[in-house]
């Protein structure tokens, strides 16, 4: 236990070290303490919201991989991949096209969360068979129906009569160049949920990973708390979609790299793999705005280029929970 | 004299059950299991063993008759306090999952809010496999990763241990080890054991079984007086001889069958 403590503590450091590489390093260095008023405001409105959006983001989606993969007993459940983000972003579009403002601030956030739980509720039928989850019917479900709402999103946005109203839904692509403080806040409030809400029900989620009669055994309500933690991951993924749009392969990445490094149960996992998805989307996006100035290529890219090969390789490996 | 095995301790009666659509796959069946208990759950494949042991552990809920546990209808208790007093270990032991075993085995302790005497070392000295305690599950022997179970449902602090075929895919060599193993256990933690198996010389040596066919039970008690030629014929469909050792020991052999 003593040694999941020193190694949450290597990561909470590099975490810190890849967040301040990420303010200071752009097209231009900038050092905070030798700064003109220009470059300071640079660093504050600018490069401070992003890396900040960045680390949020990477953390709701690490923490969202590693509970999914745990209550659907599979490997490569993360919620791009089960077009759960996709569902989300199509939800909070509707709600941006249709002037939709009945929450606030919080409006795209709750459809995104609602967008969610209504497409996690789909995929989850659609793989349900004979009292089970079958892996395979899982993975193509919500690769169908991501292919599906992405592209009623793009029909949405080319059709839009509205300039602004375009211009405004480009993040939802993946794009963490628009990022400022105003989101920030509506963010937190809902990764803050659902780490809380999933790191309360890690034992439970340990449980499911031995299987449902397990749980049960162990004295848990196996379907109620599958529906808790999926709520968790609702909350998770309507804050990821509202920060930065759909990126994807961090929630499948992340926690393969934290079982390997911190262990396997849920209630270390779930922490590390938060921490480890805000270093690994601050780094992309420190790589995407950086390598081939003054172009900056979306951090979903370089995610995707280091992601889908690791896909492929575990789709080609068995046993990869246990490995 | 009124010992524990004339009230019961798991109990159940009337039972009716059938999976979604079908016509009843158990019906009217009824047992009673005493405390201190070693019980063989006997029956042909699809005969319904699995099915019974996950009504008795309110895993599957029968449609009529009822399941209760220390004189206390099971649907009655919460989850954490029935966990305390009666545990499940499925047939299957899936080896993908990636814990090692001394997390699986502290898992025994999830229904408690304070735990109990028994640490993960205890456990796992009690099955011996106290030098594995580092090892990922999936590394395991067939054998030890049995024991590793055992010994989360040891450390969980139940009375009732509800084993679905735990021989399965075992050696002889595990398979006897297991059983006295779970024997040891019955008589330093008291534990009160029922367990499906399928080989019926290891159940000849029990001191109790339940014979079942098709969802109803042919025979339970003694299993000199159940696993006759006659019984194991019925519920097997297969003809074999009861024979005697010197000793005095009941063995069963169907080498006939195939000459």
């Amino acid at each position: 236990m003593k040694n999941i403590t020193l190694r949450i503590g290597i990561v909470l450091v590099l975490l810190a070290v890849v967040f301040l590489a990420s303010v200071v390093a752009g097209p231009r260095m900038i050092n905070p303490f030798t700064a003109d008023p220009i470059s300071r405001e640079i660093l504050f409105s600018i490069r401070a919201p992003r890396s900040i959006v960045a680390l949020l983001m990477g953390m709701a989606l690490g923490a969202s991989g590693a509970v999914l993969q745990g209550i659907l007993r599979n490997p490569l459940a993360d919620p791009y991949i089960l077009g759960i983000s996709s569902g989300a972003s199509l939800s909070a579009a509707l709600g941006i096209l249709g002037g939709l403002s009945i929450f606030g601030s919080f409006t795209i956030p709750v459809f995104a969360f609602i967008g969610a739980l209504f497409t996690g509720g789909i995929v989850g039928v659609m793989g349900w068979k004979r009292g089970g989850i079958w892996p395979e019917r899982l993975l193509l479900a919500g690769v169908g129906l991501s292919f599906l709402f992405s592209s009623l999103l793009m029909l949405m946005m080319t059709i839009s009569s509205d300039e602004g109203l375009r211009k405004a839904m480009l993040w939802i692509f993946g794009d963490l160049s628009m990022s400022d403080w105003s989101r920030i806040p509506y963010g937190l409030f809902f990764i803050a949920g659902g780490i809380a809400l999933s790191a309360m029900r890690a034992r439970a989620l340990n449980a499911l990973i031995l299987g449902d009669e397990f749980a049960y055994s162990l004295g848990f309500s196996p379907h109620r708390e599958r529906g808790m933690l999926f709520v968790s991951v609702g909350l998770l993924t309507a804050a990821s979609v509202s920060l930065g749009g759909m990126i994807g392969f961090i929630g499948l990445l992340v926690p393969h790299m934290m079982r390997f490094f911190i262990g396997s149960d849920s209630r270390g996992l779930i922490l590390s793999s938060a921490l480890g998805g805000g270093i690994l989307l601050c780094l992309a996006d420190l790589i995407s705005r950086t390598i081939m100035p003054p172009m900056e290529l979306p951090a979903g890219i370089i995610t995707a280029i280091i992601g889908s090969p690791y896909f492929l390789y575990l789709l080609r490996k068995k046993n990869v929970l246990g490995v | 004299m009124s010992s524990a095995s004339d009230t019961g301790i798991l109990e159940l009666s009337g039972i009716r059950f059938s999976y979604s659509g079908g016509s009843a796959f158990v019906d009217n069946l009824g047992f009673r299991i005493g405390e201190g208990e070693f019980i063989g759950l006997l029956g042909a494949n699809g005969s319904g063993k699995s099915t019974i042991l996950k009504i008795a552990a309110g895993i599957l809920t029968p449609s009529a008759g009822e399941v209760s546990l220390w004189n206390k209808p099971l649907h009655a208790y919460n989850n954490k306090d029935r966990a305390k007093l009666l545990c499940y270990l499925p047939q299957s032991l899936d080896m993908t999952i990636p814990f090692t075993v001394s997390e699986l085995v502290g898992m025994g302790l999830y229904p408690y809010d304070i735990a109990p005497e028994m640490s993960v070392d205890d456990a796992l000295d009690l099955v011996g496999l106290r030098d594995k305690a580092q090892s990922r599950i999936s590394d395991l022997s067939g054998g030890e990763r049995r024991r590793a179970f055992v010994a989360m449902t040891l450390i969980q602090g139940a009375g009732i241990f509800l084993l679905d075929e735990p021989l399965a895919n075992l050696d002889i060599r595990y398979q006897i080890e297991l059983v006295k193993l779970l024997r040891d256990l019955r008589t330093a933690r008291k534990i009160t054991v029922v367990m499906a198996l399928h080989d019926i010389n290891i159940a000849l040596q029990f001191e109790k079984v339940i014979l079942i066919k098709k969802g109803t039970i042919i025979g339970q008690g003694r299993p000199e007086d159940i696993l006759t030629e006659e019984n194991i014929s019925e519920a097997f469909g297969v003809q074999v001889k009861i024979m005697r050792h010197p000793d005095g020991k009941a063995y069963i052999s169907y080498a006939e069958n195939f000459s």
